[in-house]
């Protein structure tokens, strides 16, 4: 099993290459650069534009400015901002943490909510309560999810249950440990719920089309038959086997973890990587586009080495050598 | 508490220029002379007073007395000089506050007199001389260092602690939290005082929020957690009978700065690689045909733009400097109204017919009047404004094939590849004439319509140019504006910019201030170490 992680892990390096040089080209295939906008600026010479075509390398081959970036990263410089002027690390890291953690949040409340709600769903297959949660599942689905936001947004301006976006209140310093903790949770509600209600439905219904399939299987019948109680043979026969392709899911879902909030993240005011790429991208800040892109690479790669793990410890029948 | 919608680049004001930067820097930091909000004439700040010598070149600056760093330090005539000789005019720091501040590639000659007396030495008369010295001055005893290191450039970025950067306005950055928030407090040290001798400034605190979506900030206006909300057009209907019941007030300022406006290629060039010219010779005969441009303005129906997009809160604009640029605004300008007619007369007139009954004109060699006609995507107010536009024009009978383009894409285009026909674009405005030189004079590389022309094409560049260049160096107020209502003039006769709407400045702002006096140049806070929180007001 080791050995098979080493490998993975070799596997990766060049895969993360790939990609860098995959968004290096792409982004610079695209006409223009960063300097666009200063183009347009009348209080900018001409003189001033070609300093810095020269300070940020746009004068050089692009294949001379990826080999320099590479070796950069080698010394594990991810390049600087233009837009910011400071190295790229100094921007990402904060904001890398707060989109986890609101990504962590609606990670944990759609699989908390959903895979009960499944079970619960084929369990009561085609009753009242099971046509309940599809209809409403539907609805969830259909309606975007910025949309959701700004909906819960209107309704906590109106009802003044809970803050209007943002991470933490002002005075948060002050605040002993315990408060600050329900100070952010406060602040992550709106952002999760959102972010989380359309997965929900999603997945809800993953999970019941797995169960209902599973429950469907002679084996069940077999373990009926042999008069195993109710219990056991929906909760061990018949979970365990339904819940083997949402593990290959989770590995995905882990690998959106830093890419999936962007909208929500801007319309929550929420401070963190989303809202950063996507003006990186239209500005054209391209080595803090490429060190989002590796990130995303990375979490990609170990979302699927981990659901890979995950089914191999789940079902006895797969194994890796 | 207030807002603002993106991040700032930096808190270094030499390096990062733009809005969001200078949001922050403008609290922080001063110059040797301010603008006046209402009238937009120069006045003095941190330079008590100034003396001119007979022939305009030297001038003597003579710093306020008592003026200190936010760290307790005195300010002297040091700071002025490091700020222009070893930041401005580095070379190894990049800057636009250097092309302001160097006249046919001479730079000014800046000496220390004495602890708070500074010379400037111009090689040659400079009219925007004194309105440039609002260019804000920075503290030697904190950045000499960074200079020396060579680390200028990435110092006082947004990773820098707060309490590190110092400056000597009226309040002081204690926390900036990417993303969300940016706090300044009082500057204990301010040397301003109010009429009754108050230390200013009155308020302790200012939190900025950052708030990308603007629907959400106005959720938070009105919620009450922010004190000001600029209004869009759209909101205008929504907010203005809830004045009474939010306890907050609506104030117009009157037309904004920024203009849009549509314009023609007029570059006779070639592309070097394949020979082939950027504009088709038929096409090119349209666009510099200054009849054409004003058969195309009279078929813009501006009041229609004010309607539909700014949901009736605009103002045509007329010339390039539009109200807002104050004393230089010359009302007396060509209006082309609203008038299909005319339009019509005047494309028969050069000879434009409907002459296969298609329901196009073609010009007198029967080529079909069509042309591509692009903007920049992603700017929702161009994009209504330009779908108007095609519209209006393809009325009058000419074929726009309208595309939105990415905005890099467009800027290349104008910028290096000359290939397009028609553009609607918008630049930032300013009450400074001068510093449009980059558009107006012919040799511009934002002269969009024939940038980098070696010699003026037309007889009325030509005129252009030499007012720019006697504009710049007349110091006679009156003078000046004669030459720059000629400017403007000449373009509303020539159109080589067609111009359509120019947007208004619409704030509201919570009924808790006192001292507030909103201005059409200084906007609502121009005077915030005056402002005061009224009593019962939180």
């Amino acid at each position: 099993m080791l050995k098979y992680i080493l490998k993975r892990f070799l596997v990766a390096v060049p895969m993360l290459l790939g990609i860098a040089l995959l968004t290096f080209v792409l982004i610079r295939m695209t006409p223009g650069n960063y300097l666009d906008t200063v183009r347009l600026d009348p209080q900018f010479s001409q003189e001033t534009i070609a300093y810095y075509e020269k300070l940020y390398q746009f004068d050089k081959p692009l294949l001379v400015q990826y080999i320099q970036w590479i070796k950069n990263l080698l010394r594990l410089e991810l390049g600087y901002s233009f837009h910011y002027n400071v190295p790229v690390y100094r921007i990402i890291g904060s904001r890398l943490w707060n989109t986890f953690l609101l990504s962590l949040a609606g990670f944990l409340l759609t699989w908390v909510v959903a895979i009960p709600l499944g079970i619960w769903a084929a369990l009561h297959r085609n009753q009242f309560i099971d046509r309940c949660i599809q209809f409403f599942s539907y609805v969830c689905f259909s309606l975007p999810s910025f949309f959701l936001a700004m909906l819960f947004l209107f309704w906590a301006s109106q009802s003044g249950a809970l803050p209007l976006g943002g991470m933490y209140s002002p005075g948060f310093e002050s605040l002993k440990p315990w408060g600050q903790l329900t100070d952010i949770l406060r602040h992550l509600v709106i952002p999760a719920m959102a972010l989380s209600i359309g997965s929900i439905a999603w997945l809800q219904r993953i999970m019941r089309g797995n169960m209902l399939e599973v429950l469907g299987q002679q084996y069940i019948l077999t373990a009926r038959a042999k008069g195993l109680p109710e219990n056991r043979v929906i909760y061990l026969h018949a979970l365990r086997n339904a819940i083997n392709p949402l593990i290959t899911l989770l590995g995905y879902e882990f690998s959106s973890l830093l890419s999936g909030a962007a909208l929500i993240e801007i319309i929550c005011s929420w401070p963190g990587l989303g809202s950063l790429m996507l003006t990186a991208v239209r500005s054209k800040d391209i080595y803090l586009v490429m060190a989002s892109m590796l990130m995303g690479g990375v979490m990609f790669i170990v979302g699927n080495l981990l659901a890979d793990i995950g089914l191999a410890k789940a079902d006895p029948r797969i194994r890796y050598e | 508490m207030l807002s603002t919608t993106s991040d700032p680049r930096s808190f270094n004001d030499i390096i990062a220029k733009e809005t969001s930067t200078t949001l922050v820097t403008g609290h922080i930091f001063e110059g040797l002379t301010t603008t006046n909000a209402f009238t937009t004439k120069v006045e003095p700040h941190l330079a008590e007073r100034w003396e001119v010598s007979p022939d305009g070149l030297v001038w003597t600056f003579y710093l306020k007395e008592g003026v200190v760093w936010n760290d307790g330090r005195p300010l002297t005539a040091d700071d002025v000089v490091f700020t222009f000789n070893d930041l401005i005019y580095n070379p190894d720091i990049p800057s636009s506050a250097r092309d302001i501040f160097t006249i046919d590639g001479k730079i000014f000659k800046v000496e220390k007199m004495d602890d708070h007396t500074v010379r400037f030495t111009l090689p040659v008369k400079f009219a925007p001389f004194l309105r440039g010295m609002s260019q804000p001055i920075l503290p030697q005893h904190k950045l000499k260092k960074a200079v020396e290191d060579g680390r200028f450039n990435f110092t006082w970025g947004i990773d820098t602690a707060p309490e590190k950067i110092v400056g000597t306005g009226p309040f002081r950055l204690t926390r900036y939290d990417p993303g969300q928030r940016l706090i300044f407090e009082r500057n204990p040290f301010y040397w301003k005082k109010s009429e009754e001798g108050d230390s200013l400034p009155y308020l302790d605190q200012i939190v900025y929020l950052i708030v990308q979506n603007a629907d959400v900030e106005l959720l938070k206006f009105m919620e009450g957690t922010l004190d000001s909300y600029s209004v869009r057009g759209m909101d205008y209907p929504l907010l203005k009978p809830l004045e009474k019941d939010g306890d907050f007030t609506v104030y117009d300022l009157g037309p904004d700065m920024g203009s849009q406006f549509i314009f023609f290629n007029q570059n006779p060039g070639k592309n070097p690689n394949t020979g082939k010219p950027f504009v088709e010779p038929h096409k090119l005969a349209w666009f510099r045909n200054a009849a054409f441009r004003r058969a195309v303005a009279h078929a813009i129906d501006k009041d229609k733009i004010i309607e539909i997009v700014n949901n009736n809160l605009g103002y045509p604009q007329h010339s390039p400097m539009g109200p807002a640029a104050g004393f230089f605004h010359n009302p007396h300008v060509v209006h082309y109204d609203y008038d299909l007619e005319k339009a019509r007369e005047i494309l028969r007139g050069t000879g434009f017919m409907d002459k296969d009954k298609d329901g196009f004109l073609e010009d007198e060699k029967g080529n079909l009047l069509e042309f591509s006609f692009y903007t920049n995507a992603g700017n929702t107010e161009r994009m209504d404004i330009a779908a108007i536009i095609r519209q209006d024009l393809e009325g009058l009978g000419m074929k726009v094939n309208f595309r939105a383009l990415e905005f890099n894409t467009l800027v290349s285009r104008l910028t290096s590849t000359f290939e397009w026909e028609a553009v609607l674009l918008g630049l930032t405005g300013g009450i400074e004439p001068h510093f449009g030189k980059n558009v107006w004079m012919s040799s511009g590389q934002l002269h969009m319509w024939y940038p980098r022309q070696e010699s003026p094409a037309t007889e009325w560049e030509k005129r252009i140019d030499e007012i720019f260049i006697q504009g710049v160096q007349e110091l006679d107020e009156k003078k000046r504006k004669q030459l720059y209502d000629e400017y403007q003039l000449i373009v509303s006769e020539q159109l080589p910019l067609i111009y359509t709407i120019l947007g208004v400045k619409i704030y509201a702002v919570r009924n808790k201030f006192g001292n507030l006096k909103p201005a059409p140049y200084g906007e609502i806070f121009h005077n915030l170490e005056e402002i005061y929180i009224k009593e019962g007001y939180k």
